[in-house]
């Protein structure tokens, strides 16, 4: 009997059991001594008994052998990492179900993002089509400890069906520490919370659409979104508040019909935008993010315009994985030389719950220019802003941790015409 | 004889299940003086927001792949998001452009010390059972959390 518990033993003391046991020893080491004990005191007190039960005994225990003999079998054909882990946990996703930044080389990450729609009504035009929208291709590379890049490109459907191709941002970075960065390229301006959060990536954001005071200006829209030059950014000391700031020169926007929003080598005046965000994450606000932004430019063009133009918006922003409660609001000013000065105010509020996949949300957007306003009311400068308002509503559902159907329905009033009605959907991936 | 296979049984039946309530034990490198964080810290380290220690090390977080229940456990009490959310949130983030970069991800409690244990700005998690406090785990200590250690009533990680 010796023998063949040693025998045991000596096969129970293959590799996966040792590793079972090296894991396990601290715990089960007193229980086993223990046992050993008590087992010595049962032993001397069974001597007397009839051989017929020691029999049974000696039965019973070669079955539970023949068990564990059994469990180590089945042990052995598990992979090795299996068995480094002896406490039973739930089988990690696979790779092709998590999001995931692609490492393509040491230093270089890329990433995919597109969507897809289909659009009706007066709204987006007079005929009811399939979309092609946006085509990202988003590259990020950390060169040194301190310094990365980042290059995106983008192809983009256009109205008369062309597809137009932008160097969307191309940036070097510097990062000293927490509190100091520096940064020159091409860069989204860090007017309000919404540009830069969301960027181009309409995966990222929660409906299909932006907000009418964030639509790209070369796109349509009327706030400058897109730049070059330096920026600096990072914490300020403050604790548990939380401070961030952000500093900008660029050289500005360009106005005009067919013009290129983003001054790219050029610029029409030797003075620069500057832009100031500073922001609060407070450590017991727990996905709250509150802030204001003040951008100042002076706007030229081939007519000698010259206009001040100063950007405030405020902002108060709450996200978690269930909630998303979205609220900016912002009064443009434009001042001619000497002469009248022009608020445009715009605001937008959005929310958002999710409930497992689906993400119902609502949103409202107003955007209200002066007719007279010099850059906002001059169609001869960009399309004219005048008052545009109204709701969006739509449901948002993540059929894979990497992938997403928006469907919406906009209302959209503005100043002087008949309010009108669209229906998008669209399918937003990364890959 | 018998007894002994008795005992041997005994000990083979006895192995270490994670329970839902068992502590969440935050270790970091046995050189950093550290020993109390609040869990708003521990979020600003995990989530890449803070990269420095006041030693001046850069912070080294590291965890355990996605799947592991002290991994989701842990994300939920310091991050308030899932596993997916998590990804997608340094996802976002280099998307943004922000310098954020996601926690070291390795195979089990045992590199997670390793690593740890080698890195003198790292800083990771583990269950209590895979902690042994008897400086058998390699160069790694526990830290206490909102000033409570892993064994006290009060402790708030758990799985």
């Amino acid at each position: 009997m010796a023998g063949a518990c040693a025998e045991r033993w000596d096969g129970l003391a293959e590799e996966n059991m040792k590793t079972l046991f090296s894991q396990s020893m601290n715990k089960v080491f007193g229980f086993f001594l223990l046992s050993a004990c008590l087992a010595v005191s049962a032993h001397a007190q069974q001597a007397p008994n009839p051989p017929t039960n020691q029999d049974e005994v000696n039965k019973q225990l070669l079955r539970r052998l023949q068990e564990l003999e059994d469990e180590v079998r089945q042990l052995k054909a598990q992979p090795a990492a299996v068995a480094a882990a002896p406490a039973p946990a739930p089988e990690p996703p696979s790779a092709m179900e998590m999001p995931a930044v692609n490492e393509v080389a040491p230093r270089l990450k890329l990433n995919f993002f597109g969507d897809l729609g289909y659009q009706i009504g007066h709204y987006y035009g007079p005929t009811n089509a399939f979309e092609l929208s946006e085509f990202d291709m988003f590259a990020t590379a950390r060169i040194s400890d301190r310094v990365s890049l980042l290059g995106e490109i983008l192809f983009t459907g256009q109205a008369d069906n062309s597809v137009g191709l932008d160097i969307e941002r191309l940036y070097i970075k510097y990062r000293h520490n927490d509190y100091f960065a520096a940064t020159i390229g091409r860069i989204h301006t860090d007017i309000g919370y919404y540009n830069t959060a969301f960027n181009r990536g309409d995966y990222f954001q929660t409906t299909i659409g932006r907000p009418a005071m964030y639509e790209f200006d070369d796109q349509g829209g009327f706030m400058p979104m897109q730049d070059l030059g330096v920026v600096l950014d990072g914490k300020i000391p403050s604790g548990k508040l939380g401070l961030n700031y952000v500093l900008e020169v660029t050289n500005g926007r360009a106005y005009g019909i067919n013009v290129e929003p983003a001054q790219n080598s050029t610029d029409g005046n030797n003075s620069k935008a500057v832009n100031v965000n500073i922001s609060a994450k407070p450590e017991w606000g727990h996905g709250l993010d509150m802030g204001f932004s003040v951008r100042h430019d002076y706007l030229s063009d081939v007519n000698n315009l010259h206009v001040s133009e100063l950007i405030p918006v405020v902002y108060v922003v709450y996200t978690d994985s269930k909630y998303e409660f979205l609220n900016e609001a912002s009064l443009i000013r434009h001042a001619m030389p000497g002469g009248p000065v022009f608020h445009t105010s715009a605001f937008y509020s959005q929310i958002s719950r999710g409930f497992g996949p689906y993400r119902p949300y609502f949103r409202y957007s107003y955007v209200n220019a002066p007719e007279t306003d010099p850059i906002y009311g001059n169609d001869t400068e960009i399309p004219e802003v005048g008052r545009i308002n109204g709701p969006t509503l739509g449901l948002r559902y993540d059929f894979t941790p990497h992938s997403a159907v928006k469907v919406e329905y906009d209302r959209e009033g503005m100043d002087g015409q008949k309010s009108t009605n669209g229906a998008s959907a669209q399918f937003a991936f990364t890959f | 004889m018998v007894t002994l296979g008795l005992a041997l049984l005994s000990a083979i039946t006895v192995a270490p299940v994670a329970a839902a309530g068992d502590p969440i034990v935050v270790i970091v490198n046995a050189a950093n003086p550290v020993e109390n964080l609040t869990v708003g810290e521990l979020k600003k380290l995990f989530m890449s927001d803070r990269s420095k220690w006041d030693t001046g090390k850069s912070v080294a977080p590291v965890m355990v792949v996605a799947g592991a229940p002290e991994r989701t456990a842990f994300l939920k009490a310091v991050c308030g998001m899932s596993d997916a959310d998590f990804t997608k949130y340094f996802m976002q983030a280099a998307f943004a452009g922000k310098s954020a970069t996601p926690p070291k991800e390795v195979g089990s409690a045992a590199a997670v010390k390793a690593f740890v244990g080698g890195s003198p700005g790292g800083i990771g998690f583990v269950k209590a059972g895979d902690f042994h406090g008897d400086g058998s785990d390699g160069g790694v200590k526990a830290v206490k959390i909102e000033g409570a250690a892993a064994s006290d009533s009060g402790y708030k990680l758990k799985m």
